[in-house]
């Protein structure tokens, strides 16, 4: 697989999260992160499950609250300070600019609707009141995720874990989100079916220079469509630099362990 | 003419009525006497879900309807809806009750004892066929005990509370008259704790124990044990213009609570309590309100689910009204039909 | 001084049957409702003498308005002499004193299941729609407690959707009766499972229509002059019901909503759904001004 080549980077993050911590009663979910994505890139999150990857991701996804910490999008008109907005102003700033795939596309679909529909629905949440080009858009937003159009109405539930990831990726992207966020999309898939599945993630990303977020277990899968990676254990950011260089010379014991138990 | 001729509601739903009633035949005061004093589990029933504390009318909507559960429960409830709220009476509590019945399932015996009252838990259910062929079934008279119980008892979660086995309720001081009161209040999500108790109180009996045996058989993830029930008499206290509080009399009311090993360190309780005495209800209604916490939407065991689905005017005037015409209703989506269907038609038509 | 001259003589139940402090509530949730159109307003909801889901709501609003100089007329899927609104109209009567009437025109207060007359309603008209569900998105989120909190953010996404998938689905939307309705360009509201030929009748309508669930212990309002737009695509236009070339074969009417009659021999004939206006017109009375002229809407 073609590993996309490094790219250069403006000088001001898109996202941004700053000292972010977050406890359930006694569990330390995360202690003192910070993260930057600039315009364009793809971070890689890895950590084993519990390492906070995850919670992370909700809170980039404005669902989840910290308990402290700052989080930014560089966007006109968006507030400066996210996690202090109502649940309202959250609710529309994520229809609005984030995308997200889940793991489990019962979270992230309307398994008995059509695929089309699943779509239209963030089209529609946007304010598009206008059937043909709802209809147009959504067939556009499945053919660029690779979704065979002859089934664009059928309901994801009749479809398979890789078609289901496809039509979470189209309505992700159908309103071409400011930032990406993509929560273990590929695990679970079949070996083959994954490996097409990011194939599909990562030509969009060469071609619409989506900025990214991807969270995964599988140091393979950050390999290959991450341009810089975060390694997250136990709630802290252990190890964070370019792809090559923390996968070729990891400086954290945990890193070195992950990377040697890998290989 | 034509239109008019079948203009006959007004008669004909009289008539409908007529025919009902002439069944039953005259409802004397006799009648509903006997039915008072005959029927009491049906009377706490009914007293139970009317929210209604008064056999004499609780028999007499059961006489006026024929018996139709539903209906005199209706009766009742119309008839409350109308009757001023003059007062609230003084909160109860458990060691405060006049108590007649008294178990406990997690232990073998409680402080106060197991006191079994009133109960057919044990008879032998065979029907009193003698009475077919002209006999009388007189029941057994009581003997007295060596030792009578008291009349109060402790409730089992303070010695429990005491253990460190349950949590403490945090009881913040309610001001009587602040108490919300579901009959002049709609019932909102999360609901208040008063709301949710009073709502069960009021809940179809039936319709309870469909949703908590449920519960029971799985679909809820907390296997009750019966703590407590309970079936006492408490004493309305209210107070008199010049100050003066007294008691207006007893109600009776049976109470359970159930309670759970699943949990952090401590037992989780259920409560479920209601005016007359009705067992099945209470513990079922327990069994819903132990489970309740956290449980997901649309879950039999979700508070929203379990309040609204087992409210008995609402469900049984909602299903009854299914006999209303729909024709309306019906043509405007036959249309709807009839068009699509000609659509399709006309693009399977070659070309 | 006695408790005799200190008080009234005994009587089974106040004036229109609900206590004061139940009107004075339905007084106070009407006013909020017509405050904010088209939103529901929990209310507590008493029990009334007949059966939940019978038009208890809509029978509450109406003894909360009703006075003795009121002519009240109730109609059921149109007619007056359907047995439901023949056994509200007698209990409004019983207990409120109030005149009743079929007559549309006449009415002050009319209580309607499923209909709206087909003669024009005027300002001093008050319209009462029963409701059996007040919630135009239970069928995409049964729970009321979420279905709050999207109205509360005007999330009608899911609502669309179903239209949507309708047109997907069928080719054309399917929804019949109860067409969801933005009110006021704010709370999407179900006007009740009135036909589709009845909802432009409450846009921008010189009378008030209070839409009330008992059972669900929900009430909302479209005020005079507000506006109703029933959700559609911009470019899938809203249609009624096809019943503008359908003739009444008792009066031989057209132009007005039609109840099918179907016939042994296979074939319907039609008659007017509207039962007095059927009356009216076969006995050649000239109807009031008609919502609709040749079949068409005139507002």
């Amino acid at each position: 697989m073609e590993r996309a080549a490094p790219r250069l980077v403006r000088a001001q993050p898109l996202l941004r999260m700053a000292d972010v911590s977050k406890r359930y009663g006694d569990v330390v979910a995360l202690e003192h992160v910070s993260a930057e994505v600039y315009p364009g890139e793809v971070l890689g999150i890895v950590g084993e499950s519990g390492s906070g990857k995850s919670t992370l991701l909700r809170m980039m996804n404005l669902e989840e609250l910290p308990d402290e910490g700052r989080y930014s999008l560089d966007l006109p008109g968006v507030p400066e300070h996210l996690f202090a907005m109502d649940g309202y102003a959250r609710r529309m700033l994520r229809a609005r600019h984030i995308g997200i795939v889940y793991q489990n596309p019962h979270l992230g679909l309307l398994m008995k609707n059509s695929s089309s529909g699943n779509v239209a629905e963030r089209l529609l949440v946007a304010g598009e009141r206008r059937f043909s080009v709802l209809r147009e858009k959504a067939k556009q937003s499945l053919e660029a995720s690779e979704f065979p159009l002859e089934r664009m109405d059928a309901p994801p539930i009749e479809l398979s874990g890789g078609m289901q990831q496809r039509v979470q990726l189209a309505k992700a992207i159908a309103l071409e989100p400011a930032v990406l966020l993509l929560d273990e999309p590929t695990t679970g898939l079949d070996v083959s079916v994954q490996a097409l599945v990011l194939d599909t993630l990562k030509r969009l990303q060469r071609e619409r220079r989506i900025t990214m977020v991807i969270v995964s277990h599988d140091l393979g899968v950050i390999r290959t469509m991450a341009d810089r990676v975060m390694v997250m254990r136990r709630g802290r950011v252990v190890e964070a630099g370019l792809v090559d260089q923390v996968f070729q010379d990891p400086q954290a014991a945990y890193t070195q362990a992950l990377v040697h138990a890998k290989l | 003419m034509a239109y008019v001729a079948t203009r006959g509601g007004e008669r004909a739903i009289e008539q409908a009525e007529r025919l009902y009633r002439a069944q039953m035949g005259e409802v004397t005061p006799a009648r509903v006497a006997e039915i008072e004093r005959a029927l009491p589990s049906l009377i706490d029933r009914v007293m139970g879900e009317a929210s209604l504390y008064a056999p004499d009318l609780a028999a007499l909507a059961l006489a006026q309807s024929g018996g139709d559960l539903y209906e005199a429960l209706l009766l009742l409830r119309a008839w409350r809806s109308t009757q001023p709220r003059l007062q609230i009476a003084a909160p109860v509590t458990q060691d405060r009750m006049l108590t007649h019945r008294r178990i406990s399932a997690a232990f073998k015996d409680i402080p106060g004892g197991q006191i079994l009252g009133p109960t057919l838990d044990y008879s032998h259910r065979l029907l009193a066929t003698e009475v077919v062929q002209g006999e009388t079934f007189t029941p057994v008279p009581v003997e007295k005990a060596a030792n009578p119980a008291p009349a109060c008892h402790p409730s089992l979660a303070a010695w429990q509370q005491a253990q460190g086995l349950v949590a403490a309720p945090s009881l913040a001081p309610v001001d009587r008259d602040s108490i919300p009161d579901l009959t002049k209040e709609p019932l909102l999500f999360p609901a208040k704790r008063a709301h949710t108790l009073q709502s069960l109180a009021r809940a179809d009996t039936g319709g309870v124990l469909a949703l908590g045996y449920s519960a029971m058989r799985g679909y809820g993830n907390a296997h009750p044990t019966v703590n407590e029930l309970r079936l006492s008499e408490a004493e309305v206290i209210v107070r008199h213009p010049n100050g003066t509080e007294f008691s207006a009399g007893r109600v009776k009311t049976s109470q359970a609570e159930v309670v759970t090993t699943k949990g952090q360190g401590t037992l989780r309780l259920g409560f479920c309590a209601t005016l007359g005495w009705n067992e099945v209800k209470t513990i079922a209604g327990a069994t819903l309100d132990l489970n309740a916490p956290g449980a997901p939407k649309g879950s039999p065991v979700n508070e929203e689910f379990f309040l609204y689905h087992t409210e008995p005017v609402e469900s049984s005037g909602f299903c009854i009204h299914f006999k209303l015409p729909h024709y309306v209703t019906f043509q405007s989506s036959l249309d709807a039909l009839r068009d699509a269907k000609a659509q399709r038609n006309k693009t399977e038509e070659p070309a | 001084m006695s408790l005799d001259t200190l008080t009234r003589p005994w009587k089974a139940f106040s004036y229109g049957f609900l206590d004061a402090s139940a009107k004075r509530e339905m007084r106070r949730k009407i006013l909020k409702a017509i405050a904010v159109p088209g939103c529901q307003m929990p209310y507590a909801s008493r029990e009334v003498p007949i059966a939940r889901g019978w038009g208890t709501g809509g029978l509450q609003a109406t003894l909360t308005l009703v006075n003795p100089g009121s002519v009240v007329k109730v109609i059921d899927q149109g007619a007056d002499d359907s047995v439901n609104a023949a056994s509200i109209r007698r209990f409004i009567a019983r207990v409120s004193g109030a005149a009743t009437t079929l007559d549309t025109v006449q009415a002050t207060i009319i209580q309607s299941r499923h209909r709206v007359p087909e003669e024009k309603l005027r300002a001093d008209q008050v319209l009462v729609l029963q409701v059996p569900n007040p919630e135009p998105l239970r069928p995409v989120e049964p729970n009321m407690s979420v279905a709050r909190q999207m109205h509360a953010d005007a999330d009608y996404g899911r609502m669309w959707l179903q239209l949507y998938e309708q047109i997907v689905r069928s080719g054309r939307v399917m929804q019949g009766a109860s067409y969801p309705s933005l009110v006021n360009g704010r709370h999407v509201m179900t006007p009740s499972p009135i036909p589709r030929w009845d909802v432009p009748k409450l846009n921008m309508a010189k009378h008030l229509t209070i839409l009330s669930a008992g059972r669900e212990k929900r009430l909302f309002a479209v005020p005079p002059f507000t506006r109703v737009e029933p959700l559609v695509f911009d470019d899938v236009p809203y249609r009624v019901e096809d019943h503008a070339g359908l003739t009444c074969h008792r009066s031989g009417a057209r132009g007005v909503f039609m109840n099918e009659i179907p016939q042994e021999d296979g074939t319907s004939l039609h008659e007017v759904s509207d039962s007095q206006l059927g009356v009216k017109l076969l006995n050649g009375e000239a109807p009031g001004e008609m919502w609709y002229r040749d079949g068409v809407f005139r507002p």
